[in-house]
């Protein structure tokens, strides 16, 4: 049946013969990209996560300078790496919170609000959006973990001098950390897709990559078993390369024959832990997300 | 030019009932076509089994002969949708919301801003360095309308797109269909009947799932039974005369003296006998139907179909 034209007022002139290209995937990736990302710039969650562990650090290093350079030298036994490696403890933490303040709602916004129904009826394949906005996720992730890095190299390089910082050391130490804001953000994406309210899977998120693998973890280590299934336990390895004393097994006596064992992920373990994360839960994400219906 | 096409498209979400149930239409070229239905009729998900938003149980859906589900990228090239109430990031202004469907429907970075001036122009929008956070429902409207006139796609899905507006919007809004729909093919769907028959050539009636009619606007009246017929007499006819219709009649009404309205059951007997009845009283000079307006085509279609059918 073909519609007829006709027969009503007519309106205002409105072709415009507007020559277009083919967008390639690749394209539409960049264009999501910058659009995810200049919204998450602009957001409340993000100055306010960006200014929190700018605090945290600033009040950090604060206190040590208020300590005195020869204190710090000598609580860090006079090694800078040492210095780096206790100053980046916390960056664990900032990856979660930023993984999940960024990924924890990035599926399910489009079930949960309307933003589904601006984005997904663009000619734009769905795990091309999904990589789009993996990309403006993890990129935000490293703004504020790169915040972190900033202050932990400032102070080392107030402390001890730029001349004594294990360069090679801490860009490894940077590196592990966007191997493993790829893989947090693998996980919040992961429940971002199953969970139909953005509030919960930013909840769900904190609770899982941080609370639930540190406890996991603690009780495993009672029962003298590795953690290696554990993100948070290769998220060690961050401050782990820096730790020129490093051990992988730490064997505390308890008295009476009993010991506890501490296990810290190499940097080999830790990787390949954090590429296994992002190996199953980014396809898994996108799975659920090409498969998610619009029916609310 | 576009096409959009259903075939034998059902829904159901688990086990619950049917919410669209064998529904097949076809439309190519330009033009308006108002889906129109009651609330749960099965209108937006039409709209979104089109544009992908949702998987069919059974049939499928076709824009411009490529399916959503399986082609999402070149089934949605030619479409320009507004679904339900779309929400731009509120953080973002009204010219990047533009910018990024302009960008990712293949516009070059000089055209966008001459498509955003254009939908500027078209809906008046609001000042494009706005947030759209700020915006009034009506504004945010008019910008996701505008969205879907990006890169001037062919084919335009539109679900209650006058949703939210004032009366000066709703006009501008209208204006702006009724120039499009000269060379683009719109489906839209409304409840407000006024808008449709101004808008739209034909019509699509879908109640409880199922299509119950389709077809052009000035067709309506042959297609549904009327229960009322408007009788002119060659001279003028006194009320007592009149009285004599009250048997197989439920009401009469004087139009003028020699024109009369009857409403009746609709039945086919009850109209032959009114017509012989009138034939009594006076030489008749016209025996037709009333008029049907959209709104009565409507209310005349949809109690029809029982509510547990």
């Amino acid at each position: 049946m073909r519609a007829s034209a006709g027969g009503s007022p007519a309106g205002p002139e409105t072709r415009s013969g507007v020559p277009r290209h083919r967008t390639s995937d690749l394209e539409h990736f960049w264009i999501i990209t910058a659009h995810q990302l200049g919204h998450y710039l602009r957001t409340n969650r993000f100055y306010g996560l960006l200014g929190f562990v700018s605090l945290i650090s600033a009040l950090t290093l604060a206190s040590q300078v208020d300590a005195g350079v020869a204190t710090i030298q000598l609580q860090q036994l006079y090694r800078s790496s040492e210095y780096l490696s206790n100053f980046l403890v916390y960056t664990g933490l900032w990856v979660v919170l930023a993984a999940a303040f960024f990924g924890g709602d990035a599926l399910s916004v489009d079930f949960s609000t309307g933003a589904g129904y601006y984005m997904l009826v663009l000619p734009v394949r769905r795990p091309v959006l999904l990589a789009g906005r993996y990309a403006a996720a993890t990129l935000v992730t490293l703004a504020i973990v790169g915040t972190s890095y900033a202050f932990a190299t400032a102070g080392a390089i107030y402390f001890f001098g730029a001349e004594q910082i294990p360069w090679s050391l801490l860009g490894g130490s940077l590196g592990i950390a966007i191997v493993y804001s790829l893989a947090a953000v693998s996980v919040a994406f992961c429940i971002s897709a199953f969970v139909r309210t953005p509030a919960a899977g930013v909840l769900i998120t904190v609770l899982a990559l941080y609370v639930g693998f540190t406890t996991l973890q603690s009780v495993v280590e009672l029962a003298n078993i590795e953690p290696w299934f554990s993100l948070s336990y290769a998220g060690g390895a961050m401050a782990a390369i820096l730790d020129t004393d490093f051990l992988h097994i730490q064997t505390i006596p308890l008295g009476q024959q009993q010991y506890y064992t501490i296990w810290v992920a190499t940097v080999a373990e830790g990787l390949e832990i954090m590429a296994a994360y992002v190996a199953v839960f980014l396809p898994l994400s996108a799975y659920l997300y090409q498969r998610a219906e619009s029916t609310g | 030019m576009g096409s959009f096409e259903v075939s034998q498209l059902s829904k159901r979400y688990g086990a619950g009932p049917p919410v669209l149930q064998d529904v097949s239409f076809r439309y190519e070229g330009a033009g308006a076509i108002g889906y129109l239905g009651p609330n749960g009729a099965g209108k937006t998900t039409t709209l979104k089994l089109l544009v992908g938003l949702l998987r069919p149980t059974e049939g499928h859906a076709y824009l411009n002969g490529v399916e959503a589900t399986v082609d999402r990228k070149n089934a949605l090239w030619d479409v320009g949708a507004l679904i339900e109430t779309p929400e731009p990031y509120p953080t973002l202004n009204v010219h990047e919301s533009l910018d990024v469907v302009g960008r990712a429907r293949g516009l070059p970075r000089d055209e966008i801003d001459r498509e955003v001036d254009r939908c500027h122009a078209l809906l008046d929008l609001p000042p494009l360095g706005q947030r759209i956070g700020w915006l009034s429902k009506g504004q945010r409207q008019r910008v996701s309308l505008a969205a879907s006139l990006m890169g001037d796609p062919p084919v335009l899905l539109l679900d209650e797109p006058t949703s939210g507006l004032d009366p000066a919007e709703r006009v501008l809004v209208r204006r702006t269909l009724n120039g499009l729909k000269r060379d683009h093919l719109i489906l839209m769907s409304s409840h407000q009947m006024f808008e449709v028959a101004e808008v739209c050539d034909q019509v699509i009636f879908v109640h409880q799932g199922r299509v119950l009619l389709q077809d052009r606007v000035d067709r309506l009246a042959e297609r549904i039974r009327s229960r009322q017929v408007d009788v002119e007499f060659e001279g003028p006819v006194p009320v007592d005369a009149m009285q004599f219709l009250r048997e197989i009649s439920t009401e009469v009404v004087a139009v003028s003296d020699r024109r009369w309205r009857i409403t009746f059951d609709g039945t086919d007997a009850a109209r032959v006998q009114l017509l012989q009845a009138c034939q009594k009283i006076g030489p008749v000079f016209q025996f037709a139907n009333s008029s049907l307006s959209l709104e009565e085509a409507y209310l005349e279609l949809i109690p029809k179909v029982p509510e547990d059918s």
